[in-house]
This record gives structure tokens, sequence and C-alpha cells, in this order.
């Protein structure tokens, strides 16, 4: 164990560490999803899934290479990823935790409100799906998601030499893209 | 139930973390190189088939592989539990309709899974039939698993044979496999994985676990009759 207690990295076996990595970011991840994906029931199953793959890859976690969030950006994102390649059919058997089975009334209410929430930043997202993947993605991370660039480069798994580069291209498209950008996409860029 | 999403969530973590090996690192790569060694007892859990796997290592890299026979059956090579998913749509391109779980070891998927063919059910082993050690008995008992429509449809050799043409269309076929968190090794022998198939005319829900408390056992570790 290359971390003691405080990241995810000491938390393999233990659940009171995990507990604690999981209400620290709980929030963040489901805010992250609800950004991308506008049905609470599949936000629901994709939170478990991502906290299934943090106690199943806590051990890659390396200090040196990135913050806790970077990295846990970096499991999200992969999630998501995974779950846009899924087959169309509607697929639960094989989840080891269905989260939509464990929402009650309110919890789908609370997180529609979330995903209400966020529809400015999936407007972005919208707008920005026209760059190329690599300078989306990381846009993405730096003014939808509020990362630094340092942990969106670390997200990512590129240099931070790389993310400036691309972080600077983009935003020079996103000057000469008429009128599709919200204030919000600037904002982040200043 | 009470409690928010977020609680309830979170307890369900846990109890996956209880049931992995505590602080145990699993790399990602650890489930390469394994091949189905079909051997041990045939133990009987509800109206599907349930084979015990010991651990037995090989060669070989991809996760898996559906490979269409002249025969017209299809052969399925497993070699790493994980995206049942891709395993599904690969077998539903041979025309296998197929619906797959994968859980650990000392779980089992509960009853609300799917109905069993009746046929199948009719023609279950009893339980004296399926406990017993003679080895006569042993074998009635594969007779009569093999002789359903379920074990006309799967049968695990060194990999798993499906035969497409004993599968009506509508039918689903239902395979959990429950893995061992823990590799056995020679020194201290364990069952590697437990494998269930079963066929259904009705819905296949989605796997809720239940505790199998007899999945550790490991059998007497001899193949079967006519393996």
């Amino acid at each position: 164990m290359r971390l003691k207690q405080a990241g995810p990295g000491g938390m393999a076996g233990d659940p009171e560490a995990f507990e604690a990595f999981y209400r620290r970011h709980f929030d963040e991840v489901t805010r992250f999803l609800a950004r991308r994906v506008d049905d609470p029931h599949t936000v629901a199953d994709l939170v478990a899934e991502v906290f299934l793959a943090v106690i199943d890859s806590a051990h890659t976690y390396r200090p040196a290479l990135g913050s806790e969030t970077a990295w846990l950006y970096g499991v999200t994102r992969n999630t998501l990823l995974a779950e846009r390649r899924r087959a169309a059919r509607e697929l639960q058997a094989g989840r080891r935790i269905a989260g939509r089975r464990l929402l009650e009334p309110d919890d789908v209410a609370r997180l529609e409100e979330r995903i209400d929430a966020e529809a400015t930043a999936r407007e972005a997202l919208h707008a920005m799906g026209e760059l190329p993947e690599g300078e989306r993605a990381l846009l993405e991370l730096v003014v939808v998601d509020q990362l630094t660039l340092t942990e969106a480069a670390s997200a990512l798994g590129i240099r931070q030499g790389t993310a400036r580069v691309r972080l600077h291209r983009a935003r020079r498209w996103l000057r000469r893209a008429p009128g599709v950008v919200p204030p919000l996409v600037m904002e982040g860029l200043r | 139930m009470n409690g928010t999403f977020e609680d309830k969530l979170l307890s369900e973590l846990k109890a996956q973390m209880a049931v992995r090996p505590s602080g145990e690192h699993i790399p990602a790569r650890r489930r390469t190189g394994r091949r189905l060694l079909m051997a041990a007892g045939v133990v009987g859990v509800a109206a599907a088939a349930v084979v015990a796997v010991p651990w037995a290592t090989g060669s070989g890299s991809p996760a898996y592989a559906v490979t269409k026979n002249a025969d017209g059956s299809v052969t399925l090579t497993l070699r790493e539990f994980r995206a049942p998913e891709t395993v599904e749509r690969d077998l539903a391109a041979t025309g296998v309709r197929a619906d797959i779980a994968y859980m650990p070891l000392g779980k089992r998927c509960d009853v609300s899974r799917y109905r069993p063919l009746a046929e199948d059910q009719a023609n279950m082993p009893t339980k004296e039939e399926m406990e017993s050690d003679d080895p006569a008995k042993r074998a009635t008992v594969l007779q009569k698993l093999e002789n359903r429509p379920s074990g006309k449809a799967v049968r695990l050799r060194d990999d798993i044979t499906i035969y497409p043409r004993r599968i009506a269309p509508g039918w689903t076929l239902v395979i959990d496999i429950a893995e061992n968190p823990r590799t056995p090794t020679a020194d201290d022998p364990g069952v590697a994985w437990q494998f269930s198939a079963g066929l259904t005319d009705g819905p296949v829900r989605p796997c809720r676990l239940v505790d199998d408390p007899s999945a550790f056992r490991i059998g007497d570790a001899t193949p079967p009759p006519g393996s």
C-alpha cells in the first residue's frame, strides 16, 4: 500500500477509509455524470459502477501522478466511456450492483434536480461536440468539471505541456464558433 | 428500506468489499492464462446443473472466445470473468440469446432470476442422488442432467459447448458463474469457480445475490464419467 489512510491507495481492504473517500466524492461523481447523462436511473447505475471500479482499482492510484480527484475523474470517465460502448439493449445482468434498484422516489427526484441543474453544462458539452476528441476531453474537464489543468492532464493520462497546447487550440476554436458558446465555457478559459 | 441512495449504495459497496480478500490487490491481468478443467463433482442448486471447477492454469490470452463449429455448435472459452455483455453480444451473433452473470464464489442468484423450463425442473435429480458418493449413482445423476433440455443445449467439457438448435426461439440461456476471488493453489486447493446453466422460456431478471454456503465444497476432484 502506497498511501496510508488518506487516499484511494490505502483503502483497498479498509471499509472505513473507503467510506471516507466515498463521502468525500459522492457528490462530485454524481454531478459529473449528471452533466453527461440525463436519465436518473442510468446515473444511479453509473455511480455504483464508478465506486465499484474504485474498489477494484484503488491500487492503481499513484500520488506522484496526480491528485485523488484527478485519479477519480479518470476512473469516472472510463466508466462512462465503457457504458457508451455497451450494447444498446438494456443490460442489468452481470452488474454487481444495479444502482437503480436502490432508488426510492425521493432519490429519483433528487437526481432529476441535479440533472436539471446541470442543463447548461450539458449544452456546453454539446457545443464542444465538434472539437477533435483530445481537445474536447480536456476542455470538458477544465471548463465544465472545473478541474485544474494539472488534474485534467493527469485524469486523461497526458503530459501537462500537451494539455496546455490542446487547451490553447480548443480556445481558439471556441472563439470562432459563432454564438454557440455559453458564458460558462469562456469563463473557464480566462 | 430506509436511507438515501447515497447510504444504500455505500452499504452495498461495503458488502462487495467484504466478499473480496481484504487488502489484496487484484491486478487486472491476474485472470489470464486460465483454462477450464472439468473435474470435481456435480452439485445441484435450484434447477440448474452446477459444476465446481478447480483452479487450473494454461496458456492463452484473450478474455474469452466464441467459436462456431462445423456441426452447428458454438464453443465458448472463458478465461476472464468480466464484461459479460460483450460475451452475450458475441453469442447473440451466433444466434444464442444468453444472459450471463458473474458473482463471487459463495454467492448465487436467487430464484427470482428466471423460471427454468418445466421439463428441466421435472427431471431434476433428487437431493439424495445429488449428494451420493456412490460412483454409479453419480453417473446416473450426470446422465439425468445431460438428458434434460438444458443439458442437451449446453455441455461443459474443456470449454463450454452450446448447441443452438437445442434452444427454441424465445428461450434464453442463463449462465451464472461464481468465481473464487482467492486463487487456490496446489497446497491450498479450492474451487476456482462454479458454473451453472439453465434455459427459460420466460423473462430473465437481474441477478440478486444470496449466500450459497455449499459453494466452497471442492468435491472429489475426479472427472465425471464420459469426460
